[in-house]
């Protein structure tokens, strides 16, 4: 046990009077006025849900997952939503591995209570099948560095996580329309939360009983503080909770003064993570295309590519004669099939196009996503309907590019429905001989460009004049 | 023992370089902190390995990786020097497409070594695959560690590079470049196989080291000015 202690740094005199006395005259120790945050950074990983926050020294990690399970006997049509804390022993020598500690407890009851008592996340749209299925959402929160102020980075990487994750879609089958299908990511799109609100928690250290306050306290400031609070705000100046665990005493006009300036902190860092998010996932979709236009440049690397169903559909229409490249991890054979949008059949299991490259450098310059369909790609009347519905609702330009794919994917659904069974059954890992054989009565063999020009469809009748004429 | 104390050092590893993701793994260091296991003697060093996941609950995977860890570092690890002390690697998983448990030690070793912890060796860690048509692949990702009927994680020490010239490395008798140190197979292979394994995954952890140490020299020389607060 002595020993224990004996990890555990302590601050010495020397230096909790010097912060103090810093404190008297409005100076902290980093440099920062009383009022200010510390540098803010939030990056996302590569899976959905997957959000990294960096408050100064603090790093915190959040993940958020949703599994099937049955609701409580009381909520039969809402899902669940429980977090997590981890204080993870690398965030800071006294934190021991094992049973989470007061300090992880509270965290996490200050988020849950902003984030599910405040109804932030809509717990009803959750629900798959009311009384026996719903979605239980999870959020894992690692704390991996303790540089102070652990509930205010830990409640935006949960925010943030929950903002950029996205579920699985799911649908209702089977004879009594009892049994659940879960689509793969790349069968359908998955679909993200729906948010109504992001409370952002805000938290203040007293010191000299209750004189002094600051935002955002460092791990050292922590120390030596007398008193805490946490508010939890959103941008429409609702609180959604208030933590002040005892401590020094602080007067109500104290107290109010703090609400105001969390408001004002609030929503700087709501726009903050609202940029972040918005960033996120343009960057997102256009790795989803560009993934594979890259390939075909590519040709040699080893890239696994996970060619999704409407983002072939979705790159059929946006990149119109772009003949991918797709490959199988293990063999790279070059696939080569014919995809016409009227025959259903091949939008199934096909995936590739052929490689030309002259296009391909066309492609490059043209594919940055500025938002609207291609001008040369008449995917008929079909687009023109969905672009005015984007152009209905109000959304920025990266969301209405998103917007628009799914709108797309909603057009192409009831003919996807009949793959729907195959399609499920097909795990990502099938081989392309698999799915060749599987498409070969219904797909044509390979074909070269001249092919290309004789073909049915529009699309690619335009496609072939553009070439021609290019 | 001051110069290392509480040295504590984030190193980022990601392993696999590849567009769709890839393996990375956050490894910390603490120590030589103060007294030493319950059941371990007091008269060496012991050090200890917690592994996090990503999310969920630690079950028996975390703790044999943990064990893994805790044998392969234990053997480059220097126990005479410090005795009733404990040095923990705390391993956090961020990201997993494969070869998870090779990219953790390589990580936990670079972490070791910007702590300063003084080391025999360093330990190389690559996996190695065999696919269906009997092609050996290194680094798979975890698509490609599914389809696979045997892979192979192999752990070598790095290729030494002796201090005085012209001084062999001795380790048991054995010459530094021919040992491994830890190998943990899954599925089934034919032995000459794992033969063929061992040879590409030592000739990968070549390059593997040559990379390490390069990276590691430079990082050790900006990081001293930081370190000294």
């Amino acid at each position: 046990m002595e020993q224990r202690l004996a990890n555990i740094w302590r601050m010495s005199v020397n230096e909790k009077k010097f912060i103090e006395n810093a404190l008297l005259s409005d100076h902290r120790v980093d440099g920062r006025r009383p009022f200010d945050y510390r540098r803010l950074s939030l990056k996302f990983g590569s899976d959905d849900g997957t959000a990294e926050v960096q408050l100064g020294q603090t790093h915190v990690m959040g993940f958020v997952t949703a599994q099937l399970v049955q609701p409580y006997r009381d909520r039969p049509n809402e899902g669940t939503f429980s977090i997590f804390t981890e204080f993870s022993p690398m965030a800071d020598p006294s934190f021991e591995p094992g049973r989470p500690g007061e300090a992880a407890v509270e965290l996490g009851r200050i988020i849950d209570r902003g984030l599910r008592e405040s109804r932030a996340v809509d717990m009803e749209s959750l629900c798959v099948l009311a009384g026996k299925l719903v979605w239980a959402i999870r959020v894992d929160l690692h704390i991996l560095d303790n540089g102070g102020n652990l509930v205010d980075a830990a409640n935006i990487a949960a925010v943030a996580a929950l903002l950029t994750f996205r579920r699985p879609e799911c649908s209702l089958g089977g004879e009594d329309t009892q049994s659940v299908i879960i689509h793969q990511p790349e069968v359908r799109e998955p679909i993200p939360l729906i948010v109504h609100h992001l409370p952002i928690a805000v938290t203040f250290a007293f010191f000299d009983d209750g004189e002094i306050l600051v935002i955002d306290p460092t791990y050292k400031e922590e120390i030596i503080m007398g008193g805490r609070m946490t508010v939890t705000m959103n941008t429409n100046e609702d609180v959604c909770a208030i933590q002040k665990p005892g401590g020094q005493g602080v007067k109500q006009s104290e107290i109010m003064r703090c609400l105001r300036l969390a408001s004002q902190k609030a929503t700087d860092i709501t726009d903050k993570i609202k940029k972040a998010v918005e960033a996120y996932d343009l960057e997102r979709a256009q790795r989803k295309i560009r993934r594979h236009s890259s390939s075909s440049a590519q040709a040699a690397c080893g890239a696994d590519i996970k060619m999704s169903k409407q983002v072939v559909d979705v790159t059929q229409k946006k990149i119109d004669g772009f003949k991918i490249q797709s490959k199988d991890p293990m063999n790279q054979e070059e696939v080569e099939s014919d995809t016409d949008l009227e025959n259903s059949n091949t939008r199934g299991e096909n995936n590739s196009f052929q490689q030309v490259d002259e296009i391909h450098g066309k492609m490059k310059s043209v594919n940055l996503f500025t938002g609207r369909p291609s001008s040369w790609h008449p995917y008929g009347k079909g687009i023109t309907s969905l672009s005015t519905c984007t152009s209905s609702v109000a959304l920025s330009a990266p969301r209405a590019m998103e917007a628009e794919k799914k709108d797309t994917v909603a057009l192409e659904r009831p003919n996807e429905s009949k793959l729907e069974k195959p399609s499920v059954e097909a795990t990502v890992d099938d081989s392309h001989t698999k799915e060749m054989s599987a498409s070969v009565q219904q797909v044509n063999q390979k074909k070269s460009l001249k092919d290309a020009v004789k073909v049915k469809s529009r699309k690619k009748k335009k496609v072939a004049s553009t070439m021609v004429g290019e | 023992m001051a110069s290392y104390f509480r040295r504590k050092k984030i190193t980022f590893w990601p392993c696999g370089f590849r567009i769709s993701g890839d393996t990375i793994v956050l490894a910390a260091v603490y120590g030589p902190k103060a007294g030493s296991k319950k059941n371990e003697s007091p008269e060496k060093a012991s050090i200890e390995v917690l592994w996090k996941p990503k999310s969920g609950q630690i079950g028996k995977a975390e703790r044999e990786y943990e064990m893994i860890l805790t044998r392969t570092l234990q053997s480059i690890f220097l126990s005479t020097i410090h005795p009733n002390t404990t040095t923990s690697v705390i391993i956090q998983v961020m990201h997993d497409d494969g070869a998870l448990l090779p990219c953790a030690i390589n990580a936990a070793c670079a972490a070791l070594v910007d702590a300063g912890i003084p080391l025999k060796s360093l330990a190389v860690a690559i996996c190695c695959g065999i696919t269906e048509s009997g092609s050996i692949i290194l680094d798979p990702t975890k698509q490609e560690e599914q389809e696979m009927p045997a892979f192979a994680y192999l752990v070598f020490p790095n290729s030494s590079l002796a201090v005085l010239p012209g001084t062999p490395p001795l380790i048991e008798g054995e010459p530094v470049e021919h040992g491994i140190i830890t190998s943990v197979t899954h599925g089934a292979m034919s032995v000459d196989d794992y033969f063929d394994c061992l040879d590409r995954g030592r000739v990968a952890s070549a390059k593997l080291s040559e990379f390490l140490r390069k990276n590691l020299a430079q990082s050790q020389i900006p990081n001293h000015s930081s370190k000294a607060s």
